[in-house]
C-alpha cells in the first residue's frame, strides 16, 4: 500500500516519531451504576508497537477500547493522543483524528458488500460535495475511482478479491473479520485498535489473521492496541502487554515478564482475590 | 448462458462502477426507454391516463421514501403529507411567479418539501424505529392540519381545493385542461429518467454509502467517521425533495385539482407498500412496485372480461387489496428486498442456464 494522491495522513498536526508515546492512559475509571468497569488504570501505547491488553472475562478490555474512541467517557482519569489532551470525543472524531478499530462482535454493514464495506472506510477522506456527486460529474468519479484504487489494494492484501461483491452478511465468520480489518485499513488510522480479531478462527485463519497484523504493523508502520485471548498469538505478536483483571491493572511488561508474572497466573488460573 | 459478464472484462474501475456494468443491462435499459418513449404512439389515453402517469409519479414517491427507508433505514409515514408539501409550494410559486415556467416550479417546489422533511427528521436523531415511525405520523397529521386550516396555501378558494391553471411549455400546453396527456406523459418521463439517474449518483456515491452504513450499523458507521446528524437529514432532505416533486407532478400533471385528502396517511401507506413490494434498497423495485399497485387492479378487471365473467368494481377493489396484503405480509417475511431481488434471481438463474450450477 504506497502513497498515493489519495494517501493524505488522516487527522492530526503534531507528527509523533516511532518509539514515543501515541497514546497514554492516566488514572482512568468507568462506572456503569454500580458496576466498576475499569477502575484507575493507566498505560501508553508507543508509535510503531503492538501493545496487547489481556485479561480474563470481563476484565475491562473492551471498555478500555470504547474509552479510548470515545464511545464511553470516564468518570475519571485522561487520554492523550498524539501528545493532546482530549476531553469528551465523539467516536467519529477519535476517527478523524487517526483512531479505527474492530469489534470482538463482527459489527460490518452487512446488507452492504466488501467493496463497499472497506469504500466506507475512506469516507472521512473524500471531499466532493453534494452537488458533483449528484450528477456523478468528473471530480466526484475520479475521487471515488482514486479511493476504489486504494480499495482494491486492500482487498488484495487481505487475499479477498473473490468476495469482492458479496453482501458480507452472508460470509463465513473467518471472513467478515477479514473484511472489517479491511475497513479499519481503509481509514489509514495511526492507531488501530483490534478487539479479539482471532476469537472463533481456526487455526489457519489465526495464521492468516497474524500475518495480516504483522504485515500492518511492519510495512505501514501502524501501531496497534491488540486484545486477545490466546496466549500464543500474544506472545508471538505483541511488544508489551498490559493485563486486566478485574477492571484493574495487575501488570504491564514485555510478554515474558508478564507470562511469568504470579498475579497474572493467579488471575488466569482464577485464585481467589 | 445469454446474460453474463463473461468476456466482458473491466479494463478500468471507471467502466467497473458505471451504473450498469453489463452491456445485456444497458441494452435492456435503453430497449425500455424506448418502449416508455412509444407508449403513447400504441397506448390509448386511458393507458397514459391511469396507469404510466401515476405509475411514473409514485415510482417517483417510491425513490423518496426507498431513500430514506430502503437505504437509511429511517421509517417514515409521512410520505403523502411531504408530497403534499411539495403540491402546496408548486401551487404557490405557480401564483406568485406565474411567468416562471411551471417545471422550474415543480422542480423548486421540492426543496420545500426538503426542508419541511429536515425539521421532522430532527427527532430521528434521538428515537429509531417504531418510535421514529410515530414522530413520521404525527408530521402527517400537524401538516395535513396546515393544508386546510392555513387558506393562504389554497389562495383562499372557498371549496378549500387547489386547481391546476393551465401553463405551456414551448407554446404546448403542459398543465391544466387543455394539456394532451401524452404531453403530460413525455413531460413527466423526461423528469423522472433525470431524477432517477440523480438518485442512483447519489446511492453509488459516498453519501449513499453513508446512508446505508447508519441503515446497517450506525456505531460502526460512526467509528467510520460519519456524523449521524449529516447522514440522516440529508437522507430525510432528498428522500423529501423526491416526495416534494413526485407531490407537485401528481396535482399539476395528472389530478389536475386537489384538496387534503389527496395527501393523506392511505397515500402514506401506498407508497409504503410499493417500496416494501419492489423492494427496501432497490431502485429498480420502486417501478416494480409502483407498477404492481397501479397496474394490479387494472389487471383485475380486464381479466374477468376475457375470460367471460361478470364482476362489478366493487369487488375488483377488493380482490386487489387482498392480493396486495398478502404479497406484503409474504414479502416482509420472506424476501425483505421485494420484487427486486426476485428479478435478480431470475438474472442469477439466466447467467448459469442451462447449467444448474455456476
Ligand atoms: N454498557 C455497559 N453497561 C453496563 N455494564 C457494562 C457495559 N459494558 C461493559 N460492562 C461491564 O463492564 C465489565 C467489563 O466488560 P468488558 O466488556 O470490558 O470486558 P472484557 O474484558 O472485554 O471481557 P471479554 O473478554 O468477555 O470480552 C463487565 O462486568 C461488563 O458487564
Ligand atoms: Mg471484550
Amino acid at each position: 500500500m504506497n502513497s498515493s494522491s489519495v494517501n493524505a495522513q488522516s487527522g492530526g498536526d503534531a507528527k509523533v516519531a516511532p518509539g514515543e508515546e501515541l497514546l497514554s492512559v492516566a488514572n482512568v475509571t468507568l462506572r456503569f451504576g454500580g458496576v466498576t468497569a475499569i477502575q484507575d488504570i493507566s498505560f501508553d501505547i508507543l508509535k510503531g508497537e503492538v501493545r496487547a491488553i489481556i485479561g480474563p472475562n470481563g476484565a475491562g478490555k473492551t471498555s478500555m477500547l470504547n474509552v479510548i474512541n470515545g464511545f464511553y467517557h470516564p468518570q475519571e482519569g485522561t487520554i492523550r493522543f498524539r501528545g493532546e489532551t482530549r476531553t469528551k470525543m465523539k467516536p467519529y472524531e477519535a476517527a478523524a483524528s487517526g483512531i479505527a478499530r474492530t469489534f470482538q462482535n463482527v459489527a460490518l454493514f452487512t446488507g452492504m458488500s466488501t467493496l463497499d464495506n472497506i469504500m466506507s472506510g475512506r469516507s472521512l477522506k473524500m471531499h466532493q460535495n453534494f452537488l458533483t456527486q449528484m450528477f456523478y460529474y468528473g471530480p466526484a468519479r475520479d475521487e471515488e475511482i482514486a479511493h476504489r484504487r486504494r480499495v482494491e489494494e486492500i482487498i488484495d492484501f487481505l487475499e479477498i478479491p473473490h468476495i469482492r461483491r458479496q453482501p458480507v452478511g452472508k460470509l463465513p465468520y473467518g471472513l467478515q473479520k477479514r473484511v472489517e480489518l479491511g475497513r479499519a485499513l481503509a481509514l489509514e488510522p495511526d492507531l488501530l485498535l483490534l478487539d479479539e480479531p482471532m476469537a472463533g478462527m481456526n487455526l489457519e485463519e489465526k495464521e492468516d489473521m497474524s500475518r495480516f497484523i504483522i504485515d500492518v504493523n511492519q510495512q505501514f508502520g501502524t501501531t496497534i492496541a491488540l486484545i486477545e485471548h490466546d496466549m500464543g498469538v500474544v506472545m508471538d505478536l505483541a511488544d508489551r502487554v498490559v493485563v486486566l483483571d478485574y477492571g484493574k491493572k495487575i501488570a504491564d511488561g514485555e510478554p515474558g515478564e508478564v507470562q511469568a508474572d504470579q498475579g497474572v497466573i493467579d488471575a488466569y488460573l482464577g485464585v481467589p482475590h | 448462458m445469454f446474460y453474463r459478464e463473461a468476456g466482458q472484462f473491466k479494463t478500468s474501475y471507471k467502466a467497473d462502477q458505471a451504473i450498469f456494468p453489463i452491456l445485456q443491462d444497458r441494452v435492456g435499459l435503453g430497449l425500455i426507454i424506448v418502449l416508455a418513449l412509444l407508449v403513447p404512439l400504441f397506448g390509448s389515453d386511458f393507458l397514459i391516463n391511469s396507469f404510466m402517469i401515476p405509475f411514473l409519479i409514485f415510482a417517483l414517491a417510491s425513490i423518496g421514501l426507498n431513500i430514506l427507508t430502503g437505504y437509511c433505514g429511517q421509517l417514515s409515514l409521512g410520505t403523502g403529507a411531504f408530497m403534499g408539501v411539495g403540491a402546496y409550494s408548486c401551487y404557490k410559486l405557480a401564483t406568485i411567479f406565474p411567468e416562471v415556467n411551471i417545471l422550474v416550479h415543480i422542480l423548486l417546489s421540492g426543496f420545500f418539501a426538503a426542508g419541511i422533511g429536515c425539521i421532522f427528521g430532527l427527532p430521528s436523531l434521538r428515537i429509531k424505529g417504531l418510535y421514529l415511525a410515530i414522530t413520521t405520523l404525527a408530521a402527517q397529521f400537524f401538516l395535513e392540519w396546515c393544508f386546510i386550516r392555513i387558506p393562504w396555501l389554497y389562495n383562499y378558494n372557498d371549496s378549500g381545493a387547489i386547481e391546476v391553471p393551465t401553463r405551456t411549455l414551448l407554446g404546448t400546453p403542459i398543465t391544466g385542461p387543455s394539456s394532451t396527456p401524452s404531453v403530460r406523459y413525455y413531460v413527466i418521463l423526461a423528469l423522472i429518467i433525470f431524477l432517477a439517474w440523480i438518485a442512483s449518483n447519489l446511492i453509488r456515491g459516498r453519501i449513499g454509502r453513508s446512508w446505508m452504513m447508519i441503515r446497517d450499523m450506525d456505531i460502526a458507521a460512526e467509528l467510520m467517521g460519519i456524523k449521524p446528524l449529516n447522514a440522516k437529514l440529508s437522507a430525510f432532505a432528498v428522500s423529501s425533495y423526491f416526495c416534494g416533486v413526485a407531490g407537485a407532478l401528481m396535482v399539476f400533471m395528472w389530478l389536475g385539482a386537489a384538496e387534503v385528502e389527496s395527501f393523506s396517511i392511505n397515500v402514506s401507506f401506498q407508497v409504503l407498500f410499493m417500496v416494501i413490494i419492489g423492494g427496501m434498497g432497490s431502485l429498480i423495485g420502486c417501478f416494480l412496485g409502483a407498477a404492481f399497485i397501479f397496474g394490479l387492479p387494472i389487471f383485475v378487471r380486464a381479466l374477468p372480461d376475457q375470460i367471460g365473467v361478470a364482476i362489478n368494481a366493487s369487488t375488483v377493489d377488493h380482490i386487489s387489496r387482498m392480493v396486495i396484503g398478502a404479497l406484503i405480509i409474504f414479502f416482509l417475511i420472506v424476501e425483505p428486498h421485494g420484487f427486486a431481488r426476485l428479478w435478480q434471481i431470475v438474472k442469477e438463474k439466466l447467467r448459469n442456464w442451462p447449467f444448474p450450477y455456476g
